[in-house]
């Protein structure tokens, strides 16, 4: 019996598949593709089993899995089961007056059917209910088809016996027909010929004449004993081919309410067929796939009485099973709860445990079934977020919910969607767009609704953008010699040129330029607040030289000249007279400047050059 | 009655010797002053002129007093130059002191009457010089 669950699986799935089975939308489930399959599905699908198909559905319940016809479904992912179960977890308990009739009747039938209890009477008792219960809708006129076939059988038994007592009647006729024999035979002697030498002609001539005679007395007796042994073999094989006949349809009868999991009519079946064929043969005389197919399923032989026992197991096993889902139901363990559910509803979806299961009830396994589902299908488009919404919901409800695969598998696709986003990214900086474009794709494959993955797009194309636009912007401020503006927004300019080494030597150089006038503005500034406008702005002047087109420096360099304008003045004088070769105006001009401020260097530089000019020989 | 003094002052010459004594004290003042200035019969130098376009003066001699201010240069050759400060407007000159005048100790703070010329390349150049 260890092997009974599969067996109840598989012959629920049976149903399901002869009912409306056709190759499966939904993609096998992973796990399942990789799952063995049972060693008696193979045998069939070598046999090439015509039996439901091409070969028998087998579940396997470490994968929970169904192979059928070359493919496999999960059980807990298939369509069609889904919509089967959910219709039945949203439909509301049978438990009306007239089910509750219906159920009685059967229970009636199957008491007055109990071997222990059951005579000719409770037997033609049983018979009568029957019709009463196949007159009920749920019963599917079941019943009928049963009383049909007991009456069948009943018929021919009773033609059995009509036969048997013919064969008498034919058994004392032949022996009769073989006393006249041989009283014939024995009254016929050929001894007492003539002349009593047998030797000679007339001795011969009359032994055959004698012979000749009692042939002719024996025909119609040795005729009618034929005759008779012909009628006596002929009404066996009628016996046997009659009776035959009856328990091949009542046994195929009750093996097709097995299959389709009427496991009720199946006790009914079997009791009256070991009521009637009460000969001890309870050989299954179906195909060879069908015994098999039990056989190699349940480990046991394939009769009338081990369909019974497995049906009576299914039963008691579908009641605790409801029992299991009740008390699991309460435990807040729904997860365990709805497999059970599942489980049983496979099996036993006729039968009064399950019909009259509270629609209440039901509706906590369908909530969660519905997540499940929900789950798996977010898990299928790689909806990651979802999935990972779904399973900490799911872990609310049902307190038994293993979240380690979805989690895994949530978890996993981020991390390696997060690593191609990284290298996206990457690539992205470098310029490298084949890389880019692949680890965006491979990215996009593993988890296609990341919202890491719009945002990250954006982000490299407004990057992009921003470096395009950086550049042509670093050109324009070039162009303009406008260093200060590069250098205020150096650090956009250093990123832009990062991948254009020309650019960027030519950033470093601006860079390193305009930290040679940033250090005399703030070199001028710190001097100004000592109170020396004059040196700030000699300090100033120094770089404005170099760097004239800065307008920061400008702008210091304008203001201290304000504060310096009579030595500035002086100094420009002197400056502008020797440009025009007037040596003695120019460094009377100088002199007065140094006068103005003794530490002015430019006043100093302008004095020696002009000494030097008029006296080169001077010390 | 009283009885009016009667003295004989005649104007006239009340008026000369007024105008002699006027004379003598113009005359004491104009011999002090000329003593002061050496070359006073040489054109005292317009700085301002100097300082806007040397080159319109050359060839020009002119005296200028000054307090030497510093020394610029020395050449073995042309002599020393030397910076004076100007009386008048505070002004700084360029002097050249060529070697004739080399037996001359000129230090800072001193003052002189230079007899300057304007020389080809606008430069003041010392054609006499006396202490102040």
């Amino acid at each position: 019996m260890k092997s009974l669950p599969p067996l109840l699986c598989l012959i629920g799935l049976s149903t399901l598949s002869a009912q409306q089975l056709s190759p499966a939308p939904s993609q096998p489930a992973a796990p399942a593709q990789s799952a063995p399959a049972p060693a008696g599905n193979n045998a069939s699908t070598a046999g090439q089993s015509n039996f439901l198909g091409k070969d028998v559905p087998l579940f396997d319940p470490g994968s929970e899995t169904i192979t059928f016809d070359g493919r496999t479904w999960n059980v807990n992912n298939n369509r069609l089961f889904q919509a089967r179960f959910e219709k039945f977890l949203n439909a509301p308990e049978q438990d009306s007056l007239e089910d509750k009739e219906y159920n009685a009747i059967l229970k009636d039938i199957l008491d007055k059917l109990n071997p222990a209890q059951i005579k000719p009477s409770s037997l033609d008792e049983a018979f009568k209910l029957l019709p009463k219960a196949s007159g009920y809708e749920m019963d599917a006129q079941l019943c009928d088809s049963i009383a049909s076939q007991v009456h069948s059988s009943w018929m021919a038994v009773r033609a059995r016996d009509r036969l048997a007592s013919a064969n008498r009647a034919l058994e004392e006729e032949q022996k009769s027909l073989q006393w006249n024999a041989r009283m014939e035979a024995g009254e016929s002697t050929l001894s007492g010929a003539p002349g009593g030498d047998r030797s000679t002609p007339a001795s011969q001539e009359w032994r055959k004449q004698k012979q000749l005679q009692r042939d002719v007395r024996m025909l119609p007796i040795t005729t009618r004993l034929a005759e008779v042994k012909a009628l006596q073999k002929a009404n066996q094989l009628k016996q046997e081919v009659s009776e035959l006949q009856a328990r091949i349809q009542f046994q195929a009868l009750i093996w097709q309410h097995f299959v389709q999991r009427r496991f009720q009519h199946v006790l009914i079946g079997t009791r009256f067929y070991r009521a009637i064929f009460n000969d001890g043969d309870g050989q299954l005389k179906l195909g060879d796939d069908a015994k098999n197919f039990f056989a190699k399923t349940s480990g046991l032989p394939p009769t009338v009485g081990t369909l019974d026992s497995v049906a009576s197991e299914i039963i008691r096993d579908v009641r605790e099973g409801v029992r299991a889902f009740t008390y699991l139901v309460e435990k807040a363990e729904l997860e365990s709860a709805t497999k059970r559910l599942a489980e049983t509803f496979i099996v036993g979806e006729y039968l009064p445990e399950i019909r009259t299961l509270e629609r209440e009830e039901k509706r906590k396994a369908l909530a969660f079934s519905q997540k499940a589902n929900q789950l798996i299908s977010a898990l299928d488009v790689k909806d990651y977020s979802l999935a990972e919404k779904i399973v900490d919901e799911l872990h609310v409800t049902a307190k038994d919910f293993d979240s380690s695969k979805p989690m895994a598998a949530v978890q996993t696709a981020k991390t390696v969607a997060a690593m191609h986003l990284a290298k996206a990214r990457n690539a992205a900086v470098s310029g490298d767009h084949a890389t880019l474009e692949t680890e965006l794709r491979a990215a996009t494959e593993i988890w296609p609704r990341n919202p890491a993955l719009a945002e990250v797009s954006g982000m490299i194309a407004k990057q992009a953008n921003v470096q395009q636009r950086a550049l042509v912007d670093f050109d324009q401020l070039v162009s303009q010699k406008n260093h200060r503006q590069i250098y205020d927004d150096r650090v956009r300019f250093i990123a832009a040129t990062a991948m254009h080494p020309e650019k960027g030597k030519e950033l470093q150089s601006i860079l390193e330029n305009m930290a040679v006038v940033e250090g005399a503005i703030i070199r001028a500034q710190e001097i100004e607040k000592r109170g020396d406008s004059i040196g700030a702005w000699e300090s100033a002047e120094r770089v404005y030289s170099q760097f004239p087109d800065d307008n920061k420096l400008n702008q210091v360099r304008a203001t201290l000249t304000t504060q310096a304008a009579d030595f500035v003045r002086a100094l420009r004088k002197a400056e502008e007279l020797e440009k025009k070769n007037q040596p003695g105006s120019s460094l009377a001009w100088y002199l007065k400047a140094q006068q103005q401020y003794p530490p002015s260097e430019f006043a100093r530089e302008g004095i020696e050059r002009i000494i030097h000019e008029l006296l080169p020989d001077a010390s | 009655m009283a009885r009016r003094s009667r003295k004989n002052h005649n104007p006239t010459w009340i008026a000369v010797t007024c105008g002699l004594i006027a004379a003598g004290f113009l005359g004491a003042f104009f011999l002090f002053q000329g003593s002061n200035e050496p070359y006073r019969t040489v054109a005292k130098l317009d700085v301002q002129a100097f300082l806007d376009n040397a080159n319109s003066l050359r060839g020009n001699v002119y005296r200028v007093q000054g307090e030497v201010v510093n020394a610029l240069a020395w050449s073995p050759t042309e002599g020393r130059l030397i910076a004076i400060g100007t009386e008048d407007g505070g002004e700084v000159l360029p002097v050249l002191v060529p070697t004739t005048f080399n037996h001359i100790n000129i230090q800072k703070g001193q003052r002189f009457d230079f007899k300057l010329e304007v020389d080809e390349k606008g430069l003041l150049k010392t054609l006499e010089l006396t202490k102040a």
